[in-house]
């Protein structure tokens, strides 16, 4: 019967082709564009995740502050391979760590100055930075030595300064001094949408010398898993570790360290060391109402169209089942219950959506992988925000599976109306009926 | 002695049309006994088609009572009635009334499905049977649209009855067919009639129909006014 049924929905929608085509199309649009925006989001959720993890967190951190008195904190984790040691055999997911020191300095050269979030890095620990930065003058080798910085396009741009330069960074100890340190620009690399506009690199033990630093304390241990979808997971076991080998451990909360050390730390009535275990979404936190905006306004966008199309599946298939309205009544007649015209007339709507939500989704694929190969690069603003240099779409096939069910699950729905009207037809007035 | 396969006591039908109440038919008393090749007769308007409406279970009277093989169908809940009208009554229209995008073996078929059960192989012994009963063997794959109407109203017969059902009935079913063609599928009923012991109850004005009749119920305004056997209708 099932056969039966679909035959005879296939047959009746290819029997109003012009009209069925017109409305598959319009399905199809709202899938396309569907696809299209979840790529942009998708893709800028990854190109963040991508960049981010390298610029400016791990999968997972193992951080924390220290205070001296309970007003003034540093981002600092003292003697780090202790906490570390006491959890590293936990993290079977573990694909690599990094010791990273956080800093902020302001930088002034000949040319400008400029205020900078400085990371303080071991480029031998760290496999995935040589992946995600480009320098485009001098070289990343030269970061491994002392005294030296590596700054991104616009930075160096803004201090007038090129590799060989040098420039003096100023930063306030966490004793409450000021301190200065003379650093040889390394390399120029190319700009990473927003995350470049302030994050600069120095080797680990300048930014140590820099803060009047210990060997042995670092910022965060920045984690990297081998898949970042168990970030959370990771972070909460770790969280639980700790407290159990006897540290101070702070309540999750989903803020980057900064925004945390100006705006809570030093509130807090404690001194000494306390461990923070964050996620790199905690980090990114204050980036993601950009995906969201985004997200927002295609989904505001998509129901707009989606509503019309609805509007349209309801008025079509009206008048598919007013010039059936014979045929559904003999049927009736002959012996159709109620629930199969139903299926029936829900059967026709859902292989119009089916048929239209898959089309529109290998079209909005097909045109996202046409932007892809394209390499269009963005407006600089735009790379600002989007965090990517060139367009790139994320379009992954579990993702385009939902949004044609979704669309095609819409259109069934919407086809509810019309099939309940045709259902409720009593046999002898749709016999009679003339039209 | 055997239950009437169809029992209509008392039966009026009042439709509202508008401000105004059109009776259809009045105090309307009908005995069919099984294997019956009933004719009913009488002038447009008469109440035929209402008649074999309100036998057939498409609607219900609104008084009086109208049995079908032992079931009063007004009182039977909506899905009963239409299992009553699957099981046990077949329907022949004037203007066919197949259904347009499937072809003459599906049309056929389609009954049967609804009733969910036959085996496929059963089911395209059954039909083929039929087709070849009202000789469409080789049209299975046809559409109606590719059918005389004659030949369309071969297939509607074959319909009505695939599932076996022990009444039939037919409103005018020769009414849209030239005189040659509608004597060829009034002798088809027949036929099965005879052949299977199948109730037909059928409406039309055309005396030449009637004449095939066993019996022959007039209608005049809503009343039956008179039953006669086929050769009293033919004496007259």
């Amino acid at each position: 019967m099932i056969a039966t049924d679909l035959f005879i929905a296939a047959r009746n929608l290819a029997r109003h082709t012009r009209r069925n085509l017109l409305l598959a199309s319009a399905i199809g649009g709202v899938t396309a564009m569907l696809v299209l925006l979840g790529g942009l989001t998708t893709g800028m959720r990854e190109a963040m995740l991508h960049s981010a993890t390298t610029l400016m967190t791990g999968h997972v951190n193992l951080a924390g502050f220290f205070k001296i008195t309970s007003g003034t904190a540093a981002p600092i984790v003292a003697g780090w391979e202790k906490p570390w040691d006491a959890v590293k055999d936990r993290i079977p997911e573990l694909d690599y760590m990094a010791p990273r020191g956080r800093g902020w300095a302001k930088a002034v050269a000949d040319g400008g100055s400029m205020d900078l979030v400085l990371a303080g890095v071991e480029l031998s620990r760290e496999p995935g930075f040589h992946k995600v930065i480009q320098v485009v003058d001098g070289s990343l080798e030269e970061l491994g030595k002392p005294g030296t910085i590596l700054l991104f396009q616009d930075q160096a741009k803004r201090l007038g300064v090129k590799p060989g330069d040098t420039l003096t960074l100023s930063a306030p100890t966490t004793r409450g001094a000021s301190n200065t340190a003379d650093v040889r620009v390394a390399a120029v690399a190319r700009n990473i949408g927003l995350l470049s506009a302030f994050n600069a690199f120095i080797p680990a033990d300048t930014l140590r010398q820099l803060y009047q630093l210990k060997a042995g304390t670092t910022g965060a241990v920045q984690i990297y898993l081998k898949d970042p979808a168990d970030s959370a997971k990771v972070a909460a076991r770790l969280r639980a570790a700790l407290r159990d080998a006897g540290w101070r451990v702070m309540d999750p909360d989903p803020q980057p360290y900064w925004q945390k050390l100006m705006f809570k730390v030093n509130a807090e009535d404690w001194t000494g060391q306390k461990l923070d275990v964050t996620t790199w979404e905690d980090e990114m936190s204050f980036l993601s109402w950009i995906v969201t905006a985004v997200t927002w306004l295609g989904n505001v966008l998509v129901t707009v169209l989606m509503v019309i199309v609805a509007v349209g599946i309801v008025n079509t298939l009206a008048i598919a089942i007013r010039e059936r309205t014979r045929e559904i009544g003999t049927l009736r007649a002959i012996g159709m219950q109620r629930t199969q015209v139903l299926r029936l007339t829900l059967l026709e709507a859902f292989l119009l959506g089916l048929g239209g939500a898959v089309a529109g989704a290998l079209l909005g694929a097909a045109v996202g992988a046409g932007l892809n190969g394209a390499g269009i690069e963005l407006p600089e603003t735009m790379q600002y925000f989007l965090l990517q240099r060139n367009l790139h779409l994320a379009i992954h096939p579990g993702q385009v599976a939902v949004y044609v069910a979704f669309v095609t699950a819409l259109t069934t729905v919407a086809a509810s109306w019309p099939s309940a009207y045709a259902a409720r037809m009593r046999p002898v007035t749709a016999m009679h009926h003339v039209g | 002695m055997p239950e009437p396969i169809v029992e209509a006591v008392d039966v009026a039908k009042v439709y509202q049309l508008g401000k105004t109440q059109v009776h259809a038919l009045r105090h309307v008393d009908l005995v069919v006994e099984r294997g019956e090749f009933l004719s009913i007769a009488g002038p447009s308007g008469s109440g035929k088609t209402t008649l074999l409406n309100l036998i057939g279970g498409v609607d219900v009277p609104s008084s009086g009572t109208v049995r079908v093989d032992g079931e009063d169908t007004s009182k039977l809940t909506e899905r009963a009635l239409t299992r009553l009208r699957l099981d046990h009554i077949g329907f022949i229209f004037q203007t066919f009334n197949l259904v347009a995008v499937l072809t003459v073996f599906q049309n056929v078929e389609f009954p049967l499905l609804l009733q969910g059960r036959m085996s496929s192989d059963d089911r395209r012994r059954r039909v083929n049977a039929l087709l070849e009963a009202v000789g469409l063997a080789d049209h299975a794959r046809h559409r109606p649209s590719e059918l005389s109407g004659g030949q369309r109203q071969r297939v509607a017969v074959a319909r009505a009855l695939v599932a076996n059902p022990p009444l039939v009935l037919a409103d005018e079913p020769t009414a849209n067919l030239d005189s040659v063609t509608g004597g060829h599928i009034i002798d088809l009923m027949r036929e099965m009639n005879r052949r299977d012991g199948t109730t037909f109850i059928f409406s039309t004005h055309d005396p030449k129909v009637m004449s095939h009749a066993s019996a022959i119920v007039r209608l005049e305004d809503g009343r039956v006014v008179g039953r006669e056997t086929a050769q009293g209708a033919e004496a007259r």
